[in-house]
């Protein structure tokens, strides 16, 4: 496997550039999910000590293992929903080690409403369960909710994926084999006392861990019974009487350790055995990533010279390298695991779909992950290209990749927009893990062009009421509508709404890779199996 | 830091870490680079932040015996689920222990007696020296170890008391 | 450093010992004293015979010797202690001496004079000499009588009527003994005279304690004293010869914990006469065999006789070194009835030894005794260092017996060296399991005092900071804290339980 050969001038003024502009946005990312982790009015501060309880951050310091990374999953979910109040969604998920076993990490953070379930909380740890199911890692729960914020009990309780979901993950998971342990922190009311109570084992924190289904003010309400919470539900009554809790703790800390060699006794995993090689770092130093992404989403790049800051050695087995050039594939090493690349330089021809289609064909055979590098800005459109069968290429491309057995991740490296979203294994398509970049954007086309199309039929509609519209006027509808767009077709409001597991730094990329392929590896990858390619 | 060591009355928590090669040690305070070969002949090379040195270790349960710079140490391991249940199961003062070895001379308490702190639970014998272990605290004596005679180590676990109900 | 007896010697003993009386020994004892005494026996061509207790079955006596018998006793000490035991053992050994060592039984006049009823040869002096130097206050009377130095003193059984009258009239301070006593048990030092009287009351009542026997003497005390004693030996023809002087000042608990010799306090004109002295007193009871004159040194130079060993001692290692005689081959040869065979003049000296005793004690804490067991044991090895050790790996130390587990002698050309030398061999001595007092050893002999050659009996009350646990460094902190965590399995287990991937990644997040 030949290294890549850079073709880029780091010492040109449009790599500086670039570099200075990215980082910042690297920055402005990193400050931002540093305010959504650490921020906290000072009355939700002191209620935790008051109530004697340890942040979620120091909670999840003391449970992972110590020199051992945390991959954070939507560490900025939220941050555009709820007036920018639920930072993280209030949940804490991620993958870590505990004694050794990577697991999910699926935690309540009690200083953002009490911990109260959002939509978006829902929507975070049910996904988070999804990654456990489909990489099948042990989960960890930290429980200490508030339970569900009544006001949008709507948008959380009743539909499939909503707060049931997270009951029917667990199931799953249990029947899977897939071990849970839930440490019981705070209150867990109502539907949260199933999260103990369908974990394999739960752990319980005397005086502050409670479980019930309804509390003592709703207890009295509903049959007059007056009662103390430890009397209905606290740590001593469950651990001795009811055996809906297993282990008893004194403290958080005590509590965490015992959770921790609770996780000692898992059986370790069979790892899936995919090619590896000991790893080695790239060649062309990853920080370099900032002055290879350009700072206009239109403008072009080689996705070769990003290729090169991610992989091992920066070195590249490229397939079919004069065909269908703007799709490039090949495989490669990263942290030692052999994986498929495919990455977009430029739109999606034909001759790109089928060569992605087969390489996909290729990698199912051979047992080998693919990585998607999405900078795509869709299939091509246009007479000729329809006559010669764009739809029903790339119709090729989304069943290969829909129906890929392989462990598929896939990072937004710069845009995302139209089917190419699809074919390049955007989130409908179950990527294991989809990782974002601060810049990218994804949209089902471009922001000026779909500002344009909505201003047109506006601007249509008007007319044919026969009102003349001057620029002014055409700029106070489309403008608007612009910034809308562009909002929404920001990373940032992508990983608010969990279409991503979370922006990465690109600089972090290579590792939140290698945890993720490690954890997808838990599950045996499957024979390859296709629906009718449209010939 | 769920780890912890006892040396000369100290508690340091710590954790241990392995590093692509060998080990990282997590202090409240630093993080150092260590490792530890053992050699054919007993003896071991331990690797602190780049710096060797022979030293011999043995071990016996939770007990660590270093000899290093010509000093024999001996650490005491703490287990986070051992070290936690105590923290919480009420203090130190429960557990009367042998300040040093010797044999039991006299016992004045017996399980269920209620004692004021500084009253004699019971008077040891070393180096022909009688010593008078008093009560840590106001309590109830809930069990006790030795009977007359017997001989025990430092740090022997002669008595253990209670709250008063 | 030459091999201690002269290769020469010692085939020439082991000639005509093939003539002795006695070709099986008994050693009536145990720990490091036992395998030293096995040593020469068994170089000599004797069959060497130990008796040991079940506390010390792994002892290394055990293993070295010919021959091991069991024996028991309510105490493992009392076992040591059983004279009719031991004299079985002897017999159904077929051993044609006993060799008591010291302590237990080689003070035990009844116990020489059962060996010799039982038709066996006793290594060591004769019932009477045991006698009477065994009685301090016969002794003291014994040497005063024979013209040599004793404190100004008031013996109580001279008269117990006037005794307290004429302890008064001593010059303060003063020192109360029990009349039966050693090793520094019930002695009282009283500085001022309306105390004598209430000093001698628990002085008696003390002696009664320990020894079973109230009678009390009271000398003059003396300042800041050094501890000084000669090596004599004795044939059965009258003839008496020393081997030079060693030094014990540096004591805890009136325990000697470092001995040397030559003595840093004498020149030699005074050397001469303390050692002349000492042979004259051995001289004067027709003394037979191995024995030390113990002498009290004050700053001035004077000197008192104190007591008189009547057996081997813990330090006669350091008068081998520089006499460069084997002093249980001269004890058997001289039991054996051989006569010295040499001539005062033909005594010389070379070099300068030290003794550490290595005691299973605590220093910081009172010099406490320590137990556990023997994990790892590595002794230093090298010129001019030798180790007389009564433990092994894999046995334990116990409460049972005394704590003194070993004895490292160095050797040097001159003091400076041998110090050097002992702070390197004791840094290398490495026990693990039990705490010794290695560490505290080394403290002590770096100490500008001892540098100096100014240490007396009071010393290290003087200094009490060389016995305290010096404050640990943040670099050794760290690296005891190091070693110990990797060889703790719950430590090591979790750290080596994280795959590979997530080890090289180390503690990152995103």
């Amino acid at each position: 496997m030949k290294r890549i050969e850079s073709k880029i001038n780091t010492a040109s003024s449009d790599f500086q550039a670039n570099a200075e502009h990215n980082r910042k946005l690297a920055e402005a990312f990193k400050a931002m999910q540093h305010k959504a982790r650490h921020e906290r009015p000072e009355r939700d501060i002191q209620r935790l000590k008051a109530q004697d309880k340890m942040f979620v951050r120091e909670r999840l310091k003391q449970l992972l293992d110590p020199g051992t990374p945390f991959l954070e999953l939507s560490s900025l979910a939220a941050n555009e929903a709820y007036e920018g109040d639920v930072p993280g969604a209030g949940v804490v998920c991620g993958i870590g080690v505990v004694s050794g076993r990577e697991v999910l990490i699926n935690a309540g953070d009690a200083s953002v409403k009490g911990g109260a379930w959002y939509p978006l909380s829902v929507k975070k740890t049910v996904r988070a369960l999804d990654i456990a199911i489909e990489n099948r890692l042990p989960v960890v729960h930290l429980c200490d909710s508030a339970g569900g914020f009544l006001p949008l009990q709507a948008e959380l309780f009743a539909d499939k994926y909503y707060a049931g979901r997270i009951f029917r993950n667990q199931c799953m998971l249990s029947k899977m084999g897939v071990q849970q342990v839930a440490i019981v922190l705070g209150h867990c009311t109502a539907g949260g006392a199933y999260v103990p109570g369908l974990s394999d084992y739960n752990v319980i924190v005397r005086g502050t861990g409670a479980i019930f289904l309804a509390g003592p003010p709703l207890v009295k309400a509903a049959t007059g019974e007056e009662v103390t919470v430890d009397e209905l539900g606290g740590c001593d009554m469950h651990t001795s009487i009811s055996g809906t809790a297993d282990y008893p703790a004194s403290s958080e800390e005590e509590a965490i350790a015992i959770a921790r060699d609770i996780v000692g006794q898992f059986k370790r995993p069979d790892k899936t055995r995919i090619e590896w090689l000991p790893p080695e770092a790239p060649y062309y130093d990853p920080a370099e990533l900032y002055g290879v992404l350009p700072r206009d989403i239109k403008q072009g790049f080689d996705i070769r010279e990003v290729i090169a800051r991610l992989v091992d050695g920066s070195r590249f087995h490229e397939y079919q390298p004069a065909y269908g050039k703007t799709l490039i594939c090949g495989y490669a090493h990263l942290w030692g695991y052999k994986i498929g690349i495919l990455a977009n330089n430029g739109v999606l021809f034909n001759d790109s779909a089928l060569k992605g289609a087969h390489f996909i064909e290729l990698c199912n055979q051979n047992r080998t992950p693919i990585l998607f590098l999405q900078n795509i800005t869709g299939f091509m459109v246009g007479k000729e290209y329809e006559q010669r069968g764009i739809t029903k290429d790339g119709a090729k491309m989304i069943m290969a990749v829909s129906n890929s057995e392989v462990p598929k991740i896939t990072v937004m490296c710069h845009g995302s927009f139209g089917a190419g979203n699809y074919g390049m294994s955007g989130r409908a398509f179950d990527s294991r893990f989809l990782f974002s970049w601060p810049q990218s954007q994804i949209s089902v086309m471009g922001a000026e062009q779909a500002a344009n199309t909505l201003a047109d039929v506006k601007i249509r509609q008007l007319a044919r009421h026969g009102k003349q519209l001057s620029a002014e006027d055409i700029a106070a509808i489309r403008d608007p509508v612009v910034a809308e767009f562009k909002r929404k077709s920001s990373a940032y409001y992508s990983t608010s709404e969990i279409w991503d597991d979370g922006i990465l730094d690109p600089v972090d990329t290579r590792n939140a890779l290698g945890i993720a392929i490690s954890a997808a590896l838990n599950t045996p990858i499957g024979d390859p199996r296709y629906g009718i390619f449209r010939m | 830091m769920h780890h912890a060591f006892k040396l000369e009355d100290q508690e340091y928590n710590l954790e241990l870490s392995r590093a692509p090669a060998g080990y990282r040690l997590h202090l409240a305070d630093a993080m150092l680079p260590v490792n530890l070969h053992l050699e054919d002949d007993g003896s071991a090379v331990l690797t602190v932040q780049g710096r060797s040195e022979r030293v011999l270790v043995a071990t016996r349960g939770d007990d660590v015996f270093i000899h290093l710079g010509g000093v024999a140490y001996q650490l005491r391991y703490e287990h986070p689920l051992q070290r936690l249940a105590a923290q919480s199961q009420g203090s130190a003062a429960d557990h009367v222990r042998a300040p040093m070895p010797g044999s039991l001379v006299a016992l004045h308490a017996k399980p269920g007696q209620a004692v004021a702190r500084g009253e004699t639970l019971l008077v040891m014998e070393s180096m022909k020296m009688e010593t008078t272990i008093a009560a840590p605290r106001d309590g109830v004596v809930e069990v006790v170890h030795f009977a007359v005679g017997q001989t025990f180590d430092r740090d022997a676990l002669l008595l253990e008391m209670k709250n008063v109900d | 450093m030459n091999s201690i007896p002269h290769p020469e010697i010692l085939r020439a003993a082991r000639k005509r010992a093939a003539n002795w009386p006695f070709r099986s020994v008994l050693i009536a004892n145990r720990g490091e004293i036992a395998v030293r005494i096995l040593r020469t026996v068994q170089s000599l061509g004797l069959e060497g015979v130990v008796v040991y207790h079940a506390a010390d079955r792994k002892a290394p006596a055990v293993s070295v010797a010919d021959r091991a018998i069991e024996i028991t006793g309510t105490t493992p000490v009392a076992a040591y202690l059983d004279a009719k035991q031991i004299l079985a053992a002897a017999k159904a050994s077929g051993a044609g001496a006993i060799h008591p060592g010291y302590g237990f039984l080689s003070e035990n006049a009844g116990f020489a004079r059962a060996v010799a009823d039982a038709g066996l040869s006793f290594v060591g002096p004769t019932p009477e000499q045991i006698e009477l130097m065994g009685d301090k206050v016969r002794a003291r009377a014994f040497v005063a009588k024979g013209g040599f130095p004793v404190a100004p003193s008031a013996i109580e059984d001279d008269d117990p009527a006037t005794f307290a009258e004429r302890a008064l009239k001593l010059p303060f301070p003063l020192l109360i003994k029990p009349a039966a006593g050693g090793g520094g048990k019930g002695m009282r030092i009283v500085r001022d005279a309306a105390q004598l009287g209430g000093e001698i009351e628990r002085a008696r009542s003390e002696g009664q304690r320990y020894f079973g026997d109230g009678r009390l003497y009271v000398e003059r005390y003396i300042e800041n004293p050094r501890h000084i004693e000669v090596q004599v030996l004795g044939d059965a023809h009258g003839k008496v010869v020393h081997l030079f002087e060693r030094e014990c000042s540096v004591q805890r608990r009136f325990q000697k914990i470092v001995e040397e010799t030559p003595s840093p306090a004498l020149d030699a004109e005074l050397r001469q006469r303390i050692c002349e002295t000492a042979a004259g007193i051995a001289r004067s009871a027709g003394y037979r065999n191995a024995g030390t004159v113990e002498f009290i040194f004050g700053q001035g130079g004077e000197f008192y006789f104190l007591e008189m060993n009547t057996r081997l001692q813990v330090e006669h290692p350091v008068t081998e070194m520089i006499t460069g005689k084997d002093l249980v081959l001269e004890q058997l040869r001289l039991a054996a009835g051989e006569p010295l065979g040499y001539a005062q003049e033909q005594v010389t000296s070379q070099g300068h030894a030290i003794e550490f005793r290595i005691y299973a004690e605590d220093p910081s804490r009172g010099y406490t005794p320590t137990t556990g067991p023997v994990l790892k044991l590595r002794a230093p090895e090298g010129a001019g260092i030798r180790v007389d050790s009564g433990i092994v790996e894999g046995q334990d130390v116990t409460a049972a017996f005394d704590p003194m587990l070993a004895k490292l002698i160095v050797g040097g050309k001159d003091r400076t060296e041998a110090i050097a030398r002992a702070d390197w061999a004791l840094a290398d001595y490495a026990l693990l399991g039990c705490v010794t007092n290695t560490a505290f050893l080394r403290r002590l002999l770096n100490h500008q005092a001892f540098v100096d050659g100014q240490v007396h009996t009071g010393f290290l009350d003087e200094h009490p900071e060389i016995a305290a646990q010096p404050a640990l460094d943040p670099a050794t902190l760290h690296r005891l804290l190091a070693g110990a965590a990797l060889v703790t399995r719950p430590m090591r287990d979790a750290a080596d339980l994280v795959p590979d991937l997530h080890a090289a990644i180390g503690a990152w997040s995103n």
